[in-house]
């Protein structure tokens, strides 16, 4: 009789601690498809200020100084990129895990460390007379990276030596658009991860 | 730990577009921009003369590229080639669907979305209840 007691007690337990998992896996799905949705909302906002300010900029420098044409397609290297590591989600799984490089210098066809930004910055401004440098620092205390203004100057030189401000403020709105970008990849992937979990607990319950 | 799927790890990865003409220029001012020695590109401009074999030929292209991570889709060209977006299902590249100027976001047409939606619609939830 009490070992009966003992083998339902047991049971339960194991069925409340299934429970338990299955509500987890639920809540971080919900979550990431929440955060998912509202960064999307903030994207949309931040490249509808990034187009007006590209159209500005074009209705200030002329139809024919703002176009594809001017793309530079000498053979050159991505000065904002990404980096990809790999994250543990379980013992079975992991996922990938993105954070975003902007304006690495490259020397000789070389990477150096550039900005990586995988949450939202502070910025601090130091001056400098031969490169300005803009300090970053983030919420989870990642080491300050120093922001290579020549890269971000070259990149706008491609229409012309003198360009509009308003051509500025675009390059810095799809900057912002880049950061939000790979928040929205990262919750992706934690999406898509938690939803093939709550599927399999579903179907093991329902099996 | 024998069975685990290996996820393609990197330093320095690029991220792809498939867009409009402001959207493409727009991310080349924040420094995406790739040009290789074989003068291949990592973007496609998108306008009224390009067909669908071309958008499709871009997406196979930089979805079966080791170098790139993440492959940005205006919305409007994703519904064009939908099979080949929805049919994609590895973790790298991810595919992005982002708003374009003259088509914003739909939710409801995104393929991440539909393939998570039965779990949250209401009728899955009320199905279970009876």
């Amino acid at each position: 009789m009490m070992e009966d007691q003992e083998e339902k007690g047991n049971a339960e337990n194991g069925i409340g601690r299934q429970k338990q998992v299955k509500d987890e896996y639920l809540l971080q799905f919900l979550d990431s498809l929440d955060g998912y949705l509202t960064l999307l909302d903030s994207l949309s906002s931040t490249l509808s200020q990034g187009w007006l300010e590209l159209a500005s900029a074009r209705h200030a420098m002329g139809a024919s100084r703002i176009n594809g044409a001017l793309l530079d397609l000498k053979v050159h290297a991505a000065a904002t990129s990404l980096k990809v590591s790999e994250q543990d989600v379980d013992s079975m799984e992991s996922q990938p895990c993105f954070t975003l490089c902007k304006w690495a210098s490259s020397d000789n066809g070389e990477r150096s460390s550039g900005e990586e930004k995988s949450l939202s910055p502070q910025l601090r401004h130091r001056n400098n007379s031969q490169l300005s440098e803009e300090k970053v620092s983030t919420r989870t205390g990642t080491p300050l990276i120093l922001v290579d203004q020549q890269q971000r100057q070259k990149s706008l030189s491609v229409f012309g030596v003198l360009v509009s401000p308003k051509l500025r403020s675009a390059q810095l709105s799809f900057e912002r658009a880049l950061e939000t970008l790979v928040e929205i990849a990262n919750l992706h992937t934690t999406m898509l991860s938690m939803f093939e979990q709550v599927h399999k607990e579903l179907e093991n319950t329902n099996g | 730990m024998a069975n685990r799927p290996q996820i393609r790890t990197a330093a320095s990865a690029l991220i792809a577009m498939i867009a409009d003409e402001d959207t493409v220029v727009g991310f080349l001012l924040a420094g995406v921009g790739n040009v290789d020695l074989r003068r291949k590109t990592n973007y496609l401009i998108v306008d009224s003369k390009t067909t669908i074999k071309q958008i499709e030929d871009a997406f196979k292209e930089f979805t079966s590229r080791e170098d790139i991570a993440i492959v940005l889709i205006s919305q409007y060209v994703a519904n064009r080639i939908r099979f080949l977006v929805d049919s994609h299902n590895k973790p790298i590249p991810a595919i992005l669907e982002i708003p374009s100027k003259d088509h914003p976001y739909d939710p409801a047409q995104d393929s991440v979305l539909s393939r998570v939606k039965n779990l949250v619609s209401v009728e899955s939830v009320a199905s279970d209840r009876r």
